[in-house]
Formats: C-alpha cells, structure tokens, sequence
C-alpha cells in the first residue's frame, strides 16, 4: 500500500505564451491526466465554429493522419485515453481537450509516458492534418454531418432536453440562450477555408490552462515549458464575465408537445446571485434545502408525501446565477406539482426550516464536496471553475464557509430569487395512458 | 476473528475477506488516502428471479415482473419513517439498484462510517411493508416506467434482448409494467423478501479508507441470522441457443436512428477463472473486430454510417449471455451487412496475432484505470463475486490469455444465424 499521504493542491507551475500551467500533485491513482482548456465568450457567430473544429482536430495529426492512427497509438500506450470537445460554463464556451494515461509506476518498460501523452496532446491541437493549406475536407463534411446529430438528436434524452430548453427560453436574449453545439443553420454554413481561419485566430489567442494531475518532476516541467515555447500566440483576448443582475417582469410559460408518456415540468429561476458574492454560500445551502437530494423539501413533498414524481431536484448554474427546477410526472399532473413546488420554495422564503434540514443540506454538501476529490477530473473542474469565477476557495474553505451560513442568510437569500420561466414538455395527445 | 488477506503486491491492491456463521461473506477493499468510503450490502436477485423453489418447499413459486426492483424501493421504508432521513442526517447518500442478477444498497460517506454502515446494515435486515405504502410506490415506480419508456436508448437494448431471446425473463424491463407491478402486494413481497434476503444470499463489501477489523467487528455484531440456509432453486424457462427473431424495430422520437445489434451465446457452463477468461476473450475479439484502430471502424465512421457513440459489451451470466453493440447510424442495416461481410471474412482470413497482443495490453491498462474508482470496484466485485470469482483474479486471466483460446471462441461466439439488429427510429 501507498502510505504517503499527499494533500492535493492546485500549484501554478508557470506561463508561457498565455498558456497558464498547473499541476495537482497525487499519487492516489493509477492514471495521471492531462486537461488543457481553451476559453472563449459564448457568442452566436462562433459558437458552432468552436464546437465544430476540436472535432476536426480529434481526427488526425502531424504523424498520425487518421483515426486508426491515433487509436492504435493510444492502444500502445497502455490504453490511454484521449477524447475532446466543448462545454458551457455560463457564458462561456470551452474547449477541452483530455488525456490520460497509466502512471509510470505500473507499466513494465522504461518510457516515459508524461512525456508522449504531452507531445501527442501538442500534436493535435497545434499540428492537425491538413491537405493544400486547410483541414482535410472530407473530415470537415464528416464532423458537420456527425455535429448535426447531435443537435436533432438533443430531443432524446427527454431529462436533459428539458432543462436546457428551459434555460434557453429563459435566456433566450442573453449568450446563455445559445446551444453549445451551435444549429443546423450555423453548422451548413460553415465551410472548410472559414473553419481552418477561426480554428487558427482561435487557437493563437484564447486564453488557455493546462492541468496536470499526477506527480511531475523538474524534468517534465522544463519540457512542458519547451514545448510550448515553440507555439505561436498573441496576446489572449479578454473574456466577459456572464450577465447575473436581470430584473423578472414577468413570468413566463412555454409547453413543447412531444410523443412522450411522461411529462416534464421544468422551472426556471433567477438567483441574482454571483459566484464571488457573499451569498453565493448561502445559496448552495438553499438550493440544497430545496431539492438537492432526499432529504429536501422537493423530494420529501413532491414525490414521497404526494407520489407525484419519480426525479425531482433542483440544481444551480452558478456561472450564470440560474437555478432549475426539474420533475417527470403524469401529463394530468401539472398545477398539482407546480403548486406544491411553489410551496415549498414559499417556506424557504418564510424560514420554514428544521433543525434536520438545515443540518441534513449542509452535511449533505459538505460530503459532496470532499468526495470530488476522488476524481482526478472533479478536482480539476473544481479548480477551474475558481478560476472563471475569480474566486479562491479550496475544498476546505468552501465547507467552512458553507457551515457558517445561517436561516436569515438563507431568508436574506430566498428573497433575491425570482421564477422566471415555466417550461411544460407534454404528450401530443394530452390524454393520460395510464 | 478469523479472515484472509489476498494481496496483489505489484498492483498495490489488496482485499479482506470475512466470513460470518450464517454464510455471508464481507468483503474490504481499502484505498489508502481515498475520502470517500463505499459501503454495499447486496443480494444475489435481480429481476430474472420471477420463479423458484423456496427452501423447504416442493411447489415453484412465479412472482410478477419487477417484484425484485418494488421490493428494493420498498426497503428504504421503515417502521419509524423512511431510513433514507436517517443516512440524511449523517449527511451520506444511500442509494440502490436492481439489475438483472443482484440488488444493491449502498451508501457513500465522507465521515461517521460506521454510523453509516450501522443503519445499511439493520435497514437490509428489516424490511417494514404495509398495504397503503405498497399502493403509494406504485405511483412513484409508474413514473419511473414511463421515464424508461421515454427513453430510446433505453428501449433499443431491451428490444434486442426480446429478439435474441424467446423466453428467458431478461427480455423483460426490470421495473415490469404498469400491469405486472398492480398484482404486487405485500404479502409477495415478504414472500420474496424472505427467500432471497438469508446472509447465504447476501455480500457485503467495502471500499475506502477503513479500518477492515472493525468492519469485521461490526458485521459480526450486526447480522442477525447465524443459521445457514439451504439453495434457492432458480428456475428459468427453456432456452433454446437459437435467437427469437433477427430483426425489431420500434417508432419514437428521434432525429437520427438508434440499433443495437448482437450474438446470443449458450457457453453457460463455465466455472471459476474460465468465466473471465472467455468474457475476456469475447471482449477483446469485439475490439479486434470493430474496436477504434480497427478497418471495420474507419470503413463505418468515414462513411457516414457510425459516429462517436458507437459502443460495444458483453455479457455473461449462469443463465444467459450476449454481446451488444451499436449507436446512432442514419442506416443500420448496412452496417449490419458490413459486419456480417468482415466477420466472413475474418474466419477466412483468420486473426491478427499482433492486434490481439496489442488490444490485450490496452485491455489491461483499462482495467488498472478502473482501480481508480470505489464505484467501479465495487460494482465489478460485486457482480463476480456472485459468479465465484474475484475481480482481481483478471490480472492473472490477462497474463495467461493466449491467442489460440481467442481464435475458438472468435469462431463460437460470432455466429451469424445468432445475430440479432434492433433498431429505434422515428415513424
């Protein structure tokens, strides 16, 4: 057994070329990962541009054209893992690229295995495969066609669908409103020439970090750091902060009618609460005490008291201040789950909280945070959400803070939040099928 | 208190191994450093158990689809409220699930493990079932059938599995139905209850950062039966090795549409290591076949007819096994055909000794990673401890894999006239 305990830290290693290089030291694992994150603003005319060259890019580079190629390298690399792509944090898209691979501890030959997965990951994103001076264009019609399922197929995971139109009704004038993968529309116009430009500018100026989770000696630092000398970049572009202060008028309903025998009824609200602010505690807290698991107002009233509902949670973008209510019940159930949903968050307003709930949500959180850091990838979007969000909590502040919240923070809290849209995915015949 | 340590020193992985009176068997895995600890207590019965023997009976007993799934939801409930407020107030998560093979309860916990483990361990043992909360579950179970019937990905897979199989219950749902779970009541349930929750049936494991002594301790001093119990007999329809039908299709909504195709395979009399060893094989023959470095593959993702969501398993059981594999395609009968091309040709051509090596290695570096995860070790363990095998026994079975073995289950298993497609797509 491995008895030295190391207490894993976020330590930045340095920068070069506006690429900030971190490592989380840990010798838990049997893996070591490599995650490098490009960050851009969540903007309509570049959003499917972005969602669609790290596709182009996963397909082929310098040496390796193909991806058998990349497959068969990664298969002789003890099976490492390697795969990239976008996410929405607020307003902001990111692009991600991942690998990871076996420690040097457990493989049986001399190479060094830090160094290959970075020369690979270097090779992809900086060396693509390209044919008369732009991408290869039978890889770009692929990953168009390939990004076009993905967005008709959005409607299949009815869970998930439903909370993301929610939010995008919801936000339907901000960046937020966007779809990560971009539409149809934004997709058909893309061509290769304007792709291979965006990816290019893109690539030269986005403001880039790079996480390394595992044990890294001197050796592979200066490597890291001779590596990226040789890339070339500008300046980074300076990123906006999402938009969380939006005053409610009104409240607004949306229904989409689908085949379904479930209904799902999601509701969209506005915390008004920002990441750095002070509150920012206290609305975990809440959002625990209102449907962050069994023991929350939501769960305990809308599915074990009423039988309504097989799921129902709520669930915060913090990035963006948003929270979202979300529950699967009978189509016929809809004013009887909204109501005793509305209910519950008037006896959080009111300070209707007991001693169990109170301590049940922050044990709750408490637990949830500290079992993140079990996973190399949580540890690594913990820390990278401090960094979008300017805030610098660890694990442990952030508990701390948390156990220092009280009712009237809670009260204080409530207050700010506002629904703000009501979403209803329902049946095309609106009969029951029971 | 006597139990074995079985160390695998070149891993740095090692488990405990207890066995109390009543023949249940508790088993730590510690992970030196972790934060987490998972706890599971689980019984071999999963949704395929719908007829038996009980002990000491002559008759079979049939039960209604999804009893197994109702009873691990009913289970949460106890005389003096719901234990889950319980695991709340301690500020862990306790879950379950009802497969096929097992149901398992479980619980995650950062602090007060034993507190935890306490509470899983008595709520196991005491089951508190009344006629009113039976009929309110069935309210919150038709929910969860309607969200499954919602589901395209869901529903393709067991779409294949009523096509490869003709009587065999896992071609069920394992909620049942609407209609199946009515006939549930609590008098079945207790029936089921006390058949299937005898410690002889049952497997504790645990993995964290704990001390394994004075989770031997607690087990001793918590399980309440020390007699053992006699075999449950099983019974299960006739099963014939041909597949029930080759094609089956389903109209939902979707953009793009969904298959699953696979094999049935009737290799079921396999022991011990023999188990892995043949799971192994088939699963490395998949990769071979139509893995990401295979020409299979790129022929597939280069035209249009396969995408990132291609995935491939198997599985293998005392009663049943398949593999499975599939994704989106916009025609999934031409990549049936193309398989079915590669496969005639592969048992011409025969296999490539280098690629089985290569996959083999790969194979085994994705079995390490695995060992990152306390879900993961647990799952595993669980689901071959049931079979009588250790899922530490796969580093040996790695070791000894030979390319010969390979090439005789590539010829049993991928049988053509065994081959099922479903297929979900819009009207």
């Amino acid at each position: 057994m491995i008895d030295t305990h190391v207490e894993e830290k976020l330590c930045r290693l340095f920068e070069k070329n506006g690429i900030e290089v971190y490592n989380i030291n840990s010798n838990r694992f049997k893996t070591n990962t490599i995650n490098i994150f490009f960050q851009d603003n969540l903007n309509k005319d570049t959003v499917a541009l972005n969602a669609l060259f790290p596709s182009v890019l996963r397909r082929g580079c310098k040496g390796l054209p193909t991806i058998k190629d990349i497959n068969l390298y990664l298969e002789k690399l003890y099976g490492a893992v390697f795969d990239c792509g976008i996410v929405k944090k607020g307003e902001r898209q990111i692009i991600h690229f991942y690998f990871e691979y076996i420690s040097d501890k457990y493989t049986n030959d001399s190479q060094r295995n830090f160094e290959k997965a970075f020369e690979f990951l270097m090779n992809i994103i900086f060396r693509p495969e390209l044919k008369d001076g732009s991408f290869n264009e039978q890889y770009v019609q692929q990953e168009k066609n390939n990004l076009k399922m993905i967005v008709e197929g959005r409607t299949n995971d009815k869970i998930q669908y439903s909370m993301e139109r929610c939010y995008e009704l919801m936000c339907k004038e901000e960046p937020f409103g966007l779809y990560e993968y971009g539409t149809v529309e934004q997709i058909d116009e893309i061509t290769n020439e304007k792709l291979y430009e965006h990816y290019k500018k893109k690539i030269a100026s986005l403001p880039a970090e790079i996480f390394i989770t595992g044990e890294i000696d001197e050796k592979e630092v200066a490597f890291i750091k001779e590596k990226l000398s040789l890339v070339e970049r500008s300046i980074p572009q300076k990123l906006n902060s999402s938009i969380i202060l939006k005053c409610v008028k009104d409240v607004r309903e949306y229904e989409d009618k689908m085949d379904v025998n479930q209904a799902k009824l999601c509701m969209g609200l506005r915390t008004h609460v920002q990441p750095a602010d002070n509150d920012y505690y206290a609305l975990l807290v809440f959002n625990g005490l209102l449907g962050g698991g069994m023991h929350s107002k939501l769960f305990q009233n809308v599915r074990e008291k009423a039988g309504l509902a097989y799921y129902v949670y709520s669930g915060l973008e913090k990035f963006k201040g948003l929270m979202v209510i979300a529950s699967g019940i009978d189509i016929n159930n809809k004013d009887t789950a909204q109501e005793i949903i509305m209910k519950q968050l008037e006896e959080l307003r009111s300070g209707n909280i007991t001693e169990y709930e109170y301590e049940a949500t922050l044990k709750s959180i408490k637990t949830g945070i500290m079992s993140l850091k079990d996973s190399q990838l949580y540890v690594v979007d913990f820390y990278l959400s401090q960094l979008i969000n300017g805030t610098h909590d660890t694990m442990e502040t952030l508990v701390e803070k948390i156990n220092r919240v009280t009712v009237d923070d809670i009260i204080k809290v409530a207050d700010k939040i506002q629904l703000d849209t009501v979403y209803f995915l329902t049946s095309n015949t609106q009969e029951s099928n029971k | 208190m006597n139990f074995d340590t079985i160390e695998y020193k070149k891993y740095n992985e090692l488990f405990y191994r207890y066995e109390h009176p009543s023949g249940l068997n508790c088993i730590v895995i510690p992970k030196k450093g972790y934060y987490k600890k998972y706890a599971t207590f689980s019984t071999q019965y999963g949704s395929v158990d719908n007829e038996f023997i009980i002990p000491g009976e002559n008759e079979p007993t049939k039960v209604p689809d999804g009893i197994a799934h109702f009873l691990e939801h009913k289970l949460f409930e106890q005389k003096d409220g719901s234990v889950m407020d319980k695991f709340a107030a301690l500020g862990s998560k306790p879950n379950a699930f009802t497969s096929f093979n097992q149901t398992v309860y479980l619980f995650s916990c950062t602090d007060l493990f034993h507190e935890n483990f306490k509470l899983l361990l008595n709520f196991v043992q005491n089951p508190y079932i009344t006629d009113e909360s039976v009929e309110r579950e069935k309210k919150i179970i038709g929910q969860e059938i309607n969200m499954y019937r919602d589901d395209p990905g869901w529903r393709v897979n067991f779409n294949l599995l009523k096509a490869i199989y003709k009587n065999h219950p896992v071609r069920y749902d394992i909620a049942g139905t609407i209609e199946s779970i009515s006939e549930i009541t609590k008098e079945t349930l207790y029936q089921c209850y006390k058949t299937f929750y005898h410690p002889s049936n049952m497997l504790i494991t645990v993995v964290g950062d704990v001390d394994h002594i004075k989770v031997f301790e607690q087990v001793e001093n918590c399980i309440q039966t020390s007699e053992k119990a006699s075999e449950i007999k099983r019974i299960f329809p006739n099963e014939s090795t041909d597949i029930n039908k080759s094609y089956i299709e389903q109209n939902m909504p979707v953009s793009t549409p969904i298959f699953y195709m696979g094999f049935k395979d009737s290799n079921l009399d396999l022991e011990g290591a023999e188990i892995l060893r043949y799971e192994l094989a088939t699963k490395l023959l998949l990769s071979m076949l139509m893995g990401k470095s295979s020409r299979l593959y790129e022929e597939l993702y280069d035209k249009g007819l396969i995408n990132s969501s291609f995935e491939m398993d198997f599985s293998l059981e005392k009663s049943y096994a398949y593999s499975m594999f599939g994704g989106e395609s916009v025609n999934p009968e031409e990549v049936q055909d193309r398989i079915t091309k590669e496969i005639k040709l592969l048992k011409k051509q025969g296999l490539d000794e280098d690629t089985f090596k290569r996959l083999l290695n790969a194979s085994k570096g994705r079995f390490l990673r695995q060992l990152n995860s306390l879900e993961n070790i647990s799952r595993s363990f669980i689901n071959l401890y049931f079979k009588g095998v250790t899922m530490f026994d796969y580093l040996e079975v790695y070791d000894k894999m030979k390319f010969d073995y390979i090439t005789d289950v590539f010829d049993s298993h991928f049988d053509i006239k065994r081959m099922a497609l479903s297929v979900v797509k819009q009207k």
